[in-house]
Order: structure tokens, then C-alpha cells, then sequence
């Protein structure tokens, strides 16, 4: 990998974070919203508070003075107080982000690996039972409305049978400590996690069978097998590396949205990560907060994106001249 | 270790690490005895600190954490002594003279005096902080001794001697400026109500320890644990299964359900919110020109069916209303005459239109504005934020077509309909209003000083910008009326006049959902006696006469034993699928 092929990926890369933070501002402000009065409706506050709080907000200057005192403050990495709780954007965030990335991370880790083992044993026995029984049904879980899941799951194991707790995080005030919170942790974690990775397991299975399936058809297996290797070791050794390529696309694009959570699954299980921080910005609009979030979600995706440009240059040599 | 086995180890351990990564820091341990009440909501607090907060559940905060100098009674709302034991008025009504109760403690054991109160209130009103400045915008307190001060009204203000701010402690505010109140937590957990501000975990719960320094004594809970619900009917779900002992907000289409359910009681609390069909009456920016004529108000009023929609869109559990409802406190809200009253008459609505020259002249069904003027066809914004707004729209629009008026729908969610309501790019929507329990913030907002203009299209409360001189007199009169009865009269008076002059058509009283176990607590509360909400009412008084049933505190679910067997369980399962397929496979090589 050249030095020149790095650094041109980089740039291109920082160019689009740089359109990013421009583009962000004016994303939010396109339809036309009162935060002031949408936040404090029904509230007695007199004039004089409310043009005290356009003018806390910076909402009292003219839109191109407020771009370019955001510009100064996202440059300094200031991104601004939430108008709803008035504290830093960047606190607000890291308080959920690691509960985003506990969800959506593990989920998207485990559909990831258990999607790739069934792609590679449907595509291996195709048009056997048991590729009609793994596909079928990891196309039921994926065609399924990931919210729709996510209530059934919770009305039979936290409503009936009780198994689970019905959402957050861990039972609040247990003051358990070692093992017993883990497990309290693990037993919140179940149902958000179990959704997350029945919907998106359908997506890996179906990629990683078809494209197995056109390796399979590829000379060298042929030859791989006449030498008498047995059928793991062809599988493993010559079949599968190859076929991984357009899932290695997948998962990393994937995993640049694990940051931006995921809002039906968080707020069904009362999961306070960052999907559901984005759809109460929204609402006020709390526009620091959603300025903040989506620079937050584009840098991952535009990092993810990143990585697999060069990782691909790794993987796959011919990239590199293209 | 094979590259499988490697990639199961990596995949635990990930998980491992995940899960202590996510434990919330420092949550309070609750020890195995204590009484724990858990509350399910589904709100958040924005913050704990009573000079930025805004949202329901915050006031629930402050409503336990911060004794008031008044009190208000349970069953009506009526003062009774809080922090001060007695008070004394004299010149005039102006000056009032409150007595502390002997030995005030806040929370953290520093004497409460009232230095605390009198640095509150002219600090609230010189800083203008934003929940206190209503209440004390003209009001000056001095310290007489530790347990004596004066407050001082510059013009009559006949809320006192109510004094419902919450008093803040001096040695801790003291310390925070001006500049840095905005921005300041209000984690410091120290307080004179019942319960005080243990820990908070955004979005995932809040804890409230019993203040052993509490002037009526320690409450018989040791701990409430709020828990907020992104989704509603996980929280009924945890209601039922024991994980809640009460839950607030209850989703109206689960409500009858849990009414039936065992052990819990389901309560229809009302606090004087309302509903209402509002219309643009003309005196702002913009609006339908038919709008500003009286008759056709009152035609579409007598158009509207509010009981159809109370049945058919409400499920019949709201209450069908006449007027707006300014107080938590229905001593406020007149009884309109039977003549007066606008009934669902579509006939009549006709006629009333008809005699004031508003005909179709066209002959497209819709009618024309007086002297072959343009079609009356209204501009009708649907909430996308309210589950009733469609199907409130769908009736309300079929019937204004039965009397020969037009409408054009568009939705909006409330961020975009305010501004939309102050250019008077609407005419007509559906929107509701929760009112304080002194009337006059609601009265307020329907001042002809309150309707939106083109200069300041945002700094506005009168939504159906009407605009009346004689109910703007009246509200300054009820403002600086010190005579209670009188003060209840011109109220009823200026609220008879509004219905009259019809720039709303209230269509329902709407209560608060809530249910709470009967099998852990007893003595819920309501407030106002019979009709009222039991928790997240105007005081709360219900937390700190909760008395115990029985030890129990954990809730449904299973065991940890039990949970881990269920996940050994799994494993061997999985993992003996898991060899059996290999077994399968390995001949299936072999055979090849």
C-alpha cells in the first residue's frame, strides 16, 4: 500500500467530514421551527425571559452570524449546550454512548458471525432441507418490522412468562455487585440484543450463501478437491476467504451505524442510547444536540468507510493499482 | 484453540467487557430491608435544577425535594401552613408575615432559616428565574429574625399568602453565579421536602431517599426509584408483572384493561387539563376573514358534536367540557346556562350562517363570503404528535362540510405548527393547554397583549388570537382582587364571556392515566379529594403517606440462579447442536 494511496483516502475522507459540519447546520434549520416556543408552551414566562432565552440559545442573530459562530465552536471541538437540559452536547452524548455501542455492537457483532456460519452452511448443503429451513427462516426475521419483533419478544418473555425484565438497563437500586450485576446486566441485555441480531441476521446469510455459492462454482476448488482435501478443509481454507469479501463491505458499513443506535429497538426496551437522544432532538428541535449526534454518526460511517477502503487494499491486491 | 473456538472467546469476552462498561456509575445501593416504591413514567427529567427544568416529571423532582413556605391541602388545594406555621398580613394585603416552624433542618442537617426563604425570593427576582418570576416578579422579602420574614407585594397580588416556590438552599446556591445557574446540574441533593434527589441516570431512572429532616417527620418509604419508559405498554407490562408499584401516564388504550387487571387500580386523574378546537379569530396576523365574524364561531361551536368525539375518539374516558378550565382547582371553572350553551344543532348552525349572508353562491356546495365573495374553505392543521389528531379532523371536518364550510388539511408536529399558528398560516387545529392551580397563567394567555403579531410572530400564547377588551379589564380586576369570592366571580365571568365569544370550542376535560398496585402500599392520595391524579399531582402529598403491606421489595422475574441455568442450558444446547452438525458434516467430507 503506497503512501500515496493512504493519503489520498484520508483526504478524501476528511473533505467529506468538512461537508458534513456545513451541511449539518443547515439540514436542521431548512423547515422553519421555534424552539423557545416549542420548548416552554404552556409555561408562564414573560416576554422579557423569552427574548433572554433566544438570546442564551444564540437564535437572535441572523443565520449566517450563527454559521460562522458554529463553525468557530465546532472547529475548537465546542459543540455547543442542549437547549433542553443546558448542558454540554458532549456530555450528553458520552453519558449514552456506550450503551448505544453495548446494544448495537454486540448485536451487530453476534448477527455478523452467526450470519456468516449460516450463509456458509446453506450455501455448502444448498437446496438441502437445511437450506431451505436457514433461509426461509433468517428471510422471516429479516422481512420482519424490527419494532414489530421487538414487541412480541417482550409480550412473551417479560409479559407472560416473565423471564425478562421489561427494558432499561439493569434493575435499578439491586445494589448487586460482581456476577449478580453482570447477570442483571446480560438479563436487560437479552431481548434488544436477541431483536437486533434476528433482524439483521437474514442480511449476512443471504450475502455470505450467495457469494460462497459463486466461489463454489471457481476452478480452483475443483482442483482443491481433486487433490483429495476434505471438504472442511476446502471449505475453509480456499472457499470461504474468498467469498468473505462483500460481507467485509457489509459489516464495516454496519458497524459505522452502530453509533447511531437504533430507535424502534431502544425505545421499545426503554434502552436510553443515542438513537432515542436523535428522536428527542428532534422534537424541540434541541439543535446543538442534533448538530453534535449526526457529526458524531457521519464521522463513524465516513471512519467505517475509511477502514474498509483499506483494508479491501490489503485484502485484495488489485484495488490498490485500480 | 481452533479459529472457531477463538472467535467464540472473542465474542464473550467483548461481551463481558461490554457489560461492565455500560454499569451506570455510583448507583445507591439500596439495602436489603429497605422500603423501595417504584414508579414507572414515561418522561424523563431534563434536569433537576428547579431554575432551568420544564418537564412534568422535574416538578415531580422539586414537588418532593423542596418544602414550600404554604401548603396546599390534599383534597382541595386549600393553603395550609408548609415551612411557615402561621402568617399575618397588614398593610392592606400587601405586606404579609410569616412565622418558620421551630427548628427547620435541610436535608444535610444545616439549619433552614429564613435567610434561605428571603435570599430565594430576591434572588428568583432579580435573576429572573424562570419557574420563580411569575409567582415573585413584585415581591420583596426581608428577614425579620432566623424565624421570622416579610414578603411584600408592590401592587395587590391576591395569590398571597400562597408562596409555592421552592425554597433553595442558600449555602449551596450561594456559591453558584449568576451566569453559571444555566448551566448548573442540581445534582446537590439537598432539600426540605420529604425526599430528596438521591442519584439520576439519564433516561434509565431516578432515585429520591426519605429526608430524616423533614418537617412532618420521615416518610415511611426509604426510597422511590422512578423509572422512565420510552415505551408505554412495557411499562403496563412491568406494572403487571410486580417490577412497578405505580405508573404514571398510563397509554389510554391500555387503561380499561388494567382496570380489570388484579391488584392494581387504575385512576383517571384530572388536573384541569382541557382540549380544544381553536380558531384563528382574526385579531393577529393573517386568518380566514369568515373567522372574525362572531355567528360564524358560534356556528361551527353548535357544528361541532363533542360527544360523538368523547365516545368515538376518547373511548369515553375523558370528560365532555363547555369551558376552558384554568386551574387544577375546579372551584374555578362557571357553570355555563342552559341558554347559552352551544348544543350540537346542525340546522341551526345552518340558519345562523344563512341570516348573516353567508350563501353559496356558486352552488359548489361550499358557501361564498357575503356579496359573491370567495368560498369559505378553512385552513385545518392536523398534529401529527397527537394520536387523536386524525380522527378528530376526519369528524370535525365532515361536520363543517354538513353546514357548507370547506377545509384544507395539513399536518404539522408541534415545532412546526407554533410558528405556522403565529404567522396565521392556520385557522383552525385541535391542541390542549394543563393549567396551574392558580388561574391566572391560563387566563393570561388569552390577552389581546398575548396574540401574535408580524413584528414578533413567536412571542405569543393566544393561539386563536381573539382579542377582547372587556376580558382584558376583567383580568387585570381578578389580578389585584384580594377578595377570594369576588376574585372566583369575575373569574367565572371572563371565562363565561370567552365561551361566549367562542374562539375555542372546548371539547373535553382530559384526565391524567395512571394505576398503582394495591398489594405493597396503601394510602394513595388523590388531589384534588375523588377526582385527582394519586402521584405527579400539583404537591404529591401521596409518597409521604405511603405505608407498607408487606416487606417484599424485588420485583417479578426470575432469580439469578435461574437465569443462569437457563443460559448453561442454552450453551449445552447450542453447543450440542452445534458439535452435531460437525459430526454431520465431517462424513458428510468423508463420503464424497
Amino acid at each position: 500500500m503506497t503512501f500515496r494511496f493512504v493519503s489520498r483516502k484520508v483526504l478524501g475522507s476528511l473533505a467529506t467530514l468538512l461537508f458534513v459540519v456545513c451541511f449539518n447546520f443547515f439540514l436542521f434549520r431548512v423547515v422553519e421551527s421555534d424552539p423557545v416556543s416549542a420548548l416552554f408552551r404552556g409555561r408562564n414566562i414573560s416576554q422579557q425571559q423569552r427574548q433572554q432565552l433566544q438570546h442564551d440559545f444564540g437564535l437572535d442573530k441572523s443565520k449566517p452570524e450563527q454559521f460562522v459562530r458554529y463553525l468557530n465552536q465546532t472547529a475548537h471541538l465546542n459543540f455547543g449546550f442542549s437547549f433542553e437540559t443546558r448542558q454540554p452536547v458532549t456530555s450528553e452524548i458520552s453519558a449514552r454512548i456506550g450503551r448505544t455501542i453495548t446494544l448495537v455492537g454486540i448485536s451487530t457483532l453476534l448477527s455478523t458471525t452467526i450470519g456468516i456460519w449460516l450463509g456458509i452452511i446453506a450455501a455448502w448443503r444448498r437446496n438441502t432441507p437445511t437450506d431451505y429451513v436457514v433461509t426461509s427462516t433468517t428471510m422471516a426475521f429479516y422481512a420482519m418490522p424490527d419494532f414489530w419483533l421487538g414487541l412480541l419478544l417482550l409480550a412473551a418473555f417479560a409479559e407472560s412468562f416473565r423471564w425478562f425484565p421489561t427494558g432499561g438497563i439493569v434493575n435499578v437500586g439491586s445494589g448487586a455487585t460482581g456476577l449478580s450485576h453482570l447477570v442483571d446486566e446480560a438479563k436487560h441485555l437479552f431481548l434488544p440484543g436477541l431483536t437486533l441480531t434476528l433482524a439483521y441476521l437474514g442480511e449476512y446469510t443471504l450475502i455470505m450463501r450467495s457469494s460462497l455459492l459463486d466461489t463454489m462454482g471457481e476452478d480452483y476448488l475443483t482442483l482443491a478437491r481433486a487433490k483429495g482435501l476434505r471438504d472442511a478443509t476446502v471449505r475453509r481454507r480456499h472457499a470461504v476467504p474468498n467469498a468473505l469479501l462483500p460481507i467485509v463491505t457489509l459489516a464495516a458499513v454496519n458497524f459505522g451505524f452502530v453509533l447511531s443506535g437504533a430507535i424502534a429497538v431502544e425505545s421499545i426496551y426503554s434502552w436510553p442510547g443515542l438513537g432515542l437522544a436523535t428522536y428527542n432532538a428532534i422534537r424541540a428541535p434541541d439543535l446543538p444536540m442534533l448538530q453534535g449526534l449526526f457529526l458524531l454518526f457521519s464521522a463513524a460511517v465516513i471512519v467505517a468507510n475509511l477502514a474498509v477502503d483499506l483494508l479491501y487494499a490489503y485484502l485484495d491486491p488489485r484495488v490498490r493499482t485500480a | 484453540m481452533t479459529g472457531r473456538r477463538r472467535s467464540v472467546f472473542v465474542v464473550m469476552l467483548a461481551l463481558g467487557i461490554a457489560l461492565v462498561a455500560v454499569a451506570p456509575s455510583a448507583s445507591g445501593a439500596t439495602k436489603k430491608n429497605d422500603i423501595v416504591l417504584r414508579v414507572g413514567t414515561t418522561q424523563d427529567i431534563d434536569s433537576p435544577n428547579p431554575t432551568v427544568g420544564a418537564l412534568v416529571s422535574s416538578y415531580e423532582v422539586w414537588a418532593l425535594q423542596y418544602a414550600t413556605l404554604t401548603d396546599k391541602a390534599a383534597a382541595d388545594f386549600k393553603t395550609i401552613p408548609g415551612l411557615a406555621e402561621s402568617w399575618t398580613a397588614s398593610n392592606h394585603g400587601l405586606t404579609y408575615t410569616y412565622t418558620l416552624r421551630k427548628g427547620l433542618k435541610w436535608s444535610d442537617g444545616q439549619p433552614l432559616t429564613a435567610d434561605d426563604v428571603v435570599y430565594t425570593v430576591n434572588r428568583a427576582r432579580s435573576e429572573q428565574w424562570t419557574n420563580f418570576d411569575s409567582t415573585i416578579a413584585h415581591i420583596t422579602a426581608k428577614v425579620i429574625d432566623p424565624t421570622h420574614l416579610s414578603l411584600t407585594s408592590s401592587i395587590p397580588d391576591p395569590k398571597l399568602p400562597i408562596m409555592d416556590v421552592y425554597i433553595v438552599p442558600k449555602h449551596i446556591y450561594e456559591k453558584v453565579t449568576k451566569k453559571g445557574l444555566a448551566s448548573y446540574k442540581g445534582l446537590d441533593g439537598i432539600g426540605s421536602g420529604p425526599f430528596t434527589l438521591k442519584h439520576w441516570s439519564k433516561g434509565l431512572s431516578w432515585e429520591m431517599d426519605a429526608n430524616p429532616n423533614y418537617w412532618r417527620g420521615r416518610p415511611a418509604v426509604d426510597r422511590v426509584i422512578f423509572r422512565p419508559f420510552t415505551n408505554a405498554d412495557a411499562m403496563v407490562a412491568a406494572l403487571k408483572n410486580g417490577e412497578l408499584d405505580a405508573a404514571e401516564n398510563v397509554p389510554s388504550s391500555s387503561f380499561r384493561q388494567l382496570q380489570k387487571a388484579k391488584n392494581i387500580v387504575g385512576v383517571a386523574g384530572q388536573q384541569g387539563g382541557f382540549d380544544e378546537i381553536s380558531m384563528n379569530s382574526g385579531a393577529g396576523v393573517g386568518g380566514n376573514p369568515a373567522l372574525k365574524d362572531l355567528r360564524v364561531r358560534q356556528a361551527i361551536s353548535h357544528a361541532i358534536d363533542k360527544q360523538t368525539i368523547e365516545s368515538r375518539v376518547y373511548n369515553g374516558l375523558t370528560t365532555v367540557a363547555d369551558a376552558i378550565s384554568p386551574s387544577a382547582n375546579p372551584e374555578w371553572i362557571p357553570k355555563i346556562p342552559a341558554d347559552k350553551r352551544f348544543n350540537f344543532d346542525l340546522a341551526k348552525a345552518n340558519t345562523i350562517l344563512d341570516d348573516a349572508g353567508y350563501k353559496d353562491t356558486n352552488g359548489n356546495g361550499i358557501r361564498n363570503m357575503p356579496k359573491g365573495g370567495a368560498d369559505i374553505t378553512l385552513r385545518y392543521a392536523e398534529r401529527s404528535e397527537s394520536p387523536y389528531g386524525a380522527p378528530i379532523r376526519e369528524f370535525v371536518t365532515g361536520w363543517l362540510r354538513k353546514i357548507g364550510i370547506g377545509t384544507s388539511v395539513k399536518v404539522y408536529n408541534d415545532t412546526q405548527l407554533t410558528p405556522a399558528i403565529g404567522k396565521g398560516d392556520v385557522d383552525m387545529f385541535a391542541w390542549g393547554w394543563v393549567p396551574f392551580v392558580d388561574p391566572d397563567p391560563e387566563l393570561s394567555y388569552f390577552q389581546c397583549n398575548q396574540v401574535p403579531t408580524k413584528a414578533d410572530p413567536s412571542g405569543y400564547s393566544n393561539d386563536a388570537s381573539w382579542c377582547n377588551p372587556t376580558y382584558d379589564k376583567l383580568y387585570k380586576q381578578q389580578n389585584t382582587e384580594l377578595d377570594h369570592a369576588k376574585r372566583v366571580a369575575i373569574v367565572h365571568q371572563m371565562i363565561t364571556l370567552m365561551y361566549e365569544q367562542a374562539p375555542y370550542v372546548v371539547l373535553d376535560y382530559s384526565p391524567d392515566f395512571q394505576a398503582y398496585r394495591t398489594d405493597r402500599f396503601t394510602g394513595w392520595v388523590k388531589q384534588p379529594a375523588n377526582i385527582g391524579p394519586v402521584i405527579f399531582s400539583n404537591t404529591s402529598p401521596s409518597y409521604f403517606l405511603l405505608k407498607p403491606i408487606s416487606k417484599a421489595s424485588s420485583g417479578g422475574g426470575l432469580g439469578a440462579g435461574a437465569v443462569i441455568a437457563i443460559i448453561v442450558g442454552a450453551v449445552i444446547i447450542l453447543g450440542g447442536g452445534g458439535l452435531l452438525l460437525r459430526r454431520r458434516q465431517a462424513t458428510a467430507g468423508e463420503r464424497e
